[in-house]
């Protein structure tokens, strides 16, 4: 991967996908072969905080507003900095939520708050794991959009999970297809999306790149 | 909603208090077997100074071993929740402690710590203690593996997560640990005077059984119920107090959604 790249991970259920990004993440630690963030290994970069993370669910803490929850990392790190939580939430134009309690936003929102959380120490990777996978349909359109703002604007270096080909194929620069049993990278696809706004996803351009990765997953199960 | 709240518990202890009075009086139940409601009282106004003064000797010891119970087992939740295994260990001793009988052990405490202050407050703290782990640990175990991974992502320390995620966790189980305790304590402790002692208010049950002095036994009796009283609504501000967000908006939302007997009433 490289620098400032938006890359997706797709593959059937069970594939390790997840896994891969707990290896990356430095939250597992049992694999052979070599993983390198900026020429550290996974360990070293967590512990120097240099990971940002955002799971399946929501985890903002339910007792701390939507302000508190993004300056979590910053306490860990016992940065005294607060004023760059307050400058991502205003980047997403939802600062207005600051002071929200998380049950009072929708699924979809508390997962964008997760991920600008990740964001608060300016790590040197992203790593979301299927963060819209239980989001319905019209509404995880709207966090695509976000999302693909918040790497325009931060230029982050990004490795997301899912298993919608779409949202993979929306918004990402590269496609990692994986496959399961046993689980290892099947083809690495470039995408080159003319323009990624709403339209887009009717376009012959579009539906192609979703037909590609569909032969490839199907050719496996023979 | 909030007349309520007072109305109907003032209703039913005036009730209870009412029957307790026709009951002594159409059966003319002697002063020394069953004394009525106005006797107790009588008796309660003369000895005011003794019943208060040794009221504060058990709430002392009741309190103290309350606590220790319960920092004990907030002490042993943590280390069980950084070392699973641990409660496998821990908890077969608890329930051989629980198993005994306090009223069984007290003579012991006795012989070890003295007839004093000391003895009741750990025969309180024995009775506490069961009750208040369970909770507690029930707290650890529900633990957000996630929320975990969370801060071990940001490669957090041992004591944030403490301060920052275990604790705030934990603590609506605490306060179910608190209250559940918070009654027992004074059992315990009363337990703990009726044994040995010459203080507190199990010795005046004790001392005045022994003397046919039923109404003071009554008067004892009830002190000693509304210092348990006092002590569980007091958790219970408390945690109406410090309990956050979620938790606080369920209750409440909860206490006003109809109750299944109007949902019966209506279909």
């Amino acid at each position: 991967m490289e620098e400032g790249e938006f890359v997706c991970i797709v593959g059937p259920f069970g594939c390790g996908k997840s896994t891969l990004l707990e290896l990356i993440s430095g939250l597992r630690s049992h694999y052979e072969g070599t993983i390198k963030i900026k020429g550290e290994n996974p360990e070293e970069a967590r512990l120097k905080r240099r990971i940002g993370y955002t799971f399946q669910r929501p985890t903002l803490l339910p007792w701390r507003n939507i302000i508190q929850n993004i300056m979590l990392p910053l306490e860990i790190a016992q940065i005294k900095d607060s004023q760059r939580a307050y400058d991502l939430l205003g980047m997403v134009e939802l600062s207005h939520l600051a002071k929200k309690a998380p049950y009072e936003l929708s699924g979809g929102m508390q997962q964008l708050i997760s991920i600008v959380r990740s964001l608060v120490l300016d790590p040197d990777i992203l790593l979301l794991d299927e963060p819209f996978s239980s989001i319905d349909e019209i509404n995880r359109a709207k966090m695509h959009l976000h999302l693909l703002r918040i790497h325009q604007q931060t230029n982050k270096t990004t490795l997301l999970v899912t298993h919608s080909l779409s949202e993979a194929v929306f918004l990402s620069e590269r496609i990692i297809v994986m496959t399961s049993n046993p689980g290892r990278v099947k083809k690495i696809i470039d995408v080159n999306l003319s323009i990624r706004n709403e339209e887009i996803l009717f376009s012959e351009e579009f539906l192609n790149y979703i037909r590609i990765i569909r032969e490839e997953l199907k050719n496996e199960k023979k | 909603m909030k007349k309520n709240n007072f109305f109907l518990p003032i209703t039913g202890i005036s009730v209870l208090f009412l029957l307790w009075y026709l009951i002594v009086t159409i059966f003319n139940v002697p002063e020394y077997i069953f004394p009525g409601p106005l006797a107790v009282l009588n008796s309660w106004i003369e000895n005011k100074g003794v019943i208060l003064s040794n009221a504060a000797i058990t709430f002392e010891a009741a309190l103290f071993g309350f606590l220790i119970a319960n920092l004990a087992s907030v002490i042993i939740a943590l280390f069980v929740c950084f070392h699973r295994e641990l409660e496998n260990i821990i908890m077969p001793v608890a329930i051989v402690v629980k198993t005994m009988p306090v009223i069984a052990l007290v003579p012991l405490l006795i012989i070890w710590l003295g007839s004093g202050l000391s003895s009741k407050i750990a025969a309180a703290a024995l009775v506490c203690f069961f009750p208040a782990l369970v909770n507690v640990l029930e707290g650890v175990k529900v633990l957000d593996k996630k929320m975990v991974w969370l801060f071990k992502v940001y490669a957090a320390g041992k004591f944030q997560l403490i301060t920052k995620l275990i604790f705030p966790s934990i603590l609506p189980y605490l306060f179910a640990a608190l209250k559940t305790s918070s009654s027992l304590a004074v059992v315990g402790t009363l337990v703990g005077e009726f044994i040995g002692s010459n203080r507190g208010l199990g010795f005046i049950i004790i001392s005045n059984y022994y003397n046919m002095n039923t109404s003071l036994v009554f008067a004892a009796i009830i002190t000693s119920s509304a210092i348990g009283i006092c002590f569980y609504y007091l958790i219970h501000f408390l945690e109406k107090k410090m309990t956050f967000g979620e938790e606080r908006i369920i209750m409440e939302r909860d206490r006003k959604a109809p109750t299944p007997y109007k949902y019966l009433e209506r279909r």
